[in-house]
């Protein structure tokens, strides 16, 4: 299987999803933002078909598009406080509206279709590259910000008492959520491409145990998800995207059923 | 002075009716005031002006603290799902503040008779024992304002006592400035040295027993309810 050199490039770019996907994955989870990540992969399509339609390069498009968007809920937090799901359906039909106009159009000199299921066909050698690129500023930015986004998502009004400064990280991390969506779009899909970001968090959670601990076996029910879905999906025909996504809820439930066993055996002892 | 505000007016609109309407305030360092009030009368408000997360619509308020340690309303802090230790939550806030020392975190523990749960799951700690691990942490970096929002809302009768013993303790021997938001009159009386009484969005600042005499009985608050 790993003869064939679009195979490589494919497992070489779901080892950096994998690893990027939860880190950014567990803040938006645990600050209740999960369906931001759904909005933003919708978003990412509208980047896809503007990068077709300019002849640029459609997961550089997907970045640049996924970030205004990202940036724009932001903004828009200000108008609509209470109504913070509102910012969703607006940004939501911004976006889809664009991708659908553009592919519709009949202008596009490519396909857009193996964004929606995803594909490891069409990993190019100018993706790695900037799978490369924003995954170590992703990575950098995530280091750097680790105790500041962490506290933002934990208790905001303490990370402002301590002189964190609050918006201006949530801009960066709008950023970096844009970065993790681009990057997964070309094998994922945009579709599923959520349930990469939420669900190897949520089977964590399960588990009970401390931040830094919940991140690491986020990150290892990814590597478990992603590569097995890749894996799999190669032997089986069928697109990696949703089958990775039916692993990882199968990998959730999974855990839910030992949870409830381990609970069982030790109230009968 | 540690806290000054001046002719201050704020209403959520930007315009009137003023939930603070013309309110003046002098704190002065090293007091232990609590701010009380019915319902809705501007204590959250106020206290919100102080912490800089609202801006006054008109008026100043200023606050000289060099540092200042927030200690939330337990029922506002229900993020209790979030995956985090004891430890991780107070060293995270250490390296916020850019301390250098690692030990500041037990210690700070150890300070509110903790130490025992640095381990332990924020989610699975009582009422009281989250107060007591949230008040350890507003002490890091030794602030010299400590601002609470109802510190025993949720908490049993025997942490409060815990509680407030150790606030009035550290106000008197390390001098922290303490502004306290308090529905527990009972505990505004017996532990403040001055309290600051709200009502419709103005205020004044009297003793805890001129506070006790005059506006309970003014106000018919019986004196069991009140527990004085």
């Amino acid at each position: 299987m790993l003869d064939y050199s679009f195979m490589r490039n494919a497992l070489f770019v779901s080892v950096f999803i994998s690893i990027l996907c939860p880190c950014i994955g567990i803040f938006l989870v645990l600050r209740r933002y999960s369906m931001i990540g759904d909005t933003l992969s919708h978003a990412s399509l509208a980047g896809v078909a503007i990068g077709l339609l300019t002849g640029q390069n459609p997961v550089l498009g997907a970045f640049v598009f996924t970030s205004v968007c990202g940036a724009l809920i932001e903004f828009l937090r200000t108008y609509f406080k209470k109504y913070t799901d509102l910012i969703l359906t607006i940004v939501l039909a911004l976006s889809v509206g664009t991708a659908i106009t553009i592919i519709s159009s009949g202008r596009l000199h490519a396909n857009a279709d193996s964004f929606l299921f995803g594909s490891i066909l069409t990993v190019t050698r100018f993706d790695m590259v900037m799978v490369v690129i924003l995954s170590a500023v992703s990575v950098l930015a995530l280091i750097f910000l680790y105790h500041q986004m962490l506290y933002i998502a934990y208790d905001e009004e303490a990370a402002k008492v301590a002189g964190v400064r609050v918006r201006l990280i949530n801009y960066v991390f709008s950023i970096l959520v844009a970065s993790a969506i681009s990057m997964s779009i070309r094998i994922v899909g945009v579709l599923v491409l959520s349930s990469m970001i939420a669900l190897p968090v949520a089977t964590a959670l399960q588990l009970g145990r401390g931040f830094k601990i919940t991140l690491l076996f986020s990150i290892f029910f990814s590597v478990v998800d992603i590569m097995t879905g890749l894996f799999v999906s190669y032997y089986i025909g069928v697109a990696p995207g949703g089958f990775t996504a039916l692993v990882s809820v199968a990998v959730l439930v999974l855990v839910l059923l030992a949870k409830k066993v381990s609970a069982s055996l030790r109230s009968a002892r | 002075m540690m806290i000054q505000a001046k002719n201050l007016y704020f209403s959520y609109t930007g315009s009137p009716p003023y939930v603070l309407d013309g309110m003046n305030l002098e704190i002065r360092r090293g007091e232990y005031v609590s701010v009380v009030g019915e319902n809705g009368c501007g204590k959250s408000t106020l206290m919100r002006l102080i912490l800089n997360f609202l801006k006054p619509t008109l008026g100043t308020i200023r606050t000289h603290a060099e540092r200042i340690g927030y200690v939330p309303q337990k029922n506002d802090f229900s993020n209790s799902g979030f995956p985090i230790t004891v430890r991780e939550m107070l060293d995270s806030y250490r390296r916020l503040l850019k301390l250098k020392d690692r030990d500041i975190p037990a210690e700070s523990l150890r300070r509110v008779g903790m130490s025992a749960f640095s381990r332990a799951l924020m989610g699975t700690l009582s009422g009281g024992q989250t107060q007591k691990v949230l008040i350890a942490r507003a002490l890091i970096g030794d602030p010299d304002l400590l601002i609470l929002d109802e510190p025993s809302t949720g908490v049993d009768l025997g942490s409060q006592r815990e509680i407030y013993g150790f606030l009035k303790k550290i106000n008197r021997e390390r001098k922290i400035t303490i502004v306290s938001v308090e529905h527990n009159l009972e505990a505004a009386v017996a532990n403040s040295t001055l309290i600051y009484h709200l009502v419709s969005g103005k205020g004044h600042l009297c003793s805890p027993s001129q506070y006790a005499g005059e506006y309970l009985r003014k106000n018919r608050i019986g004196e069991e309810h009140a527990g004085l």
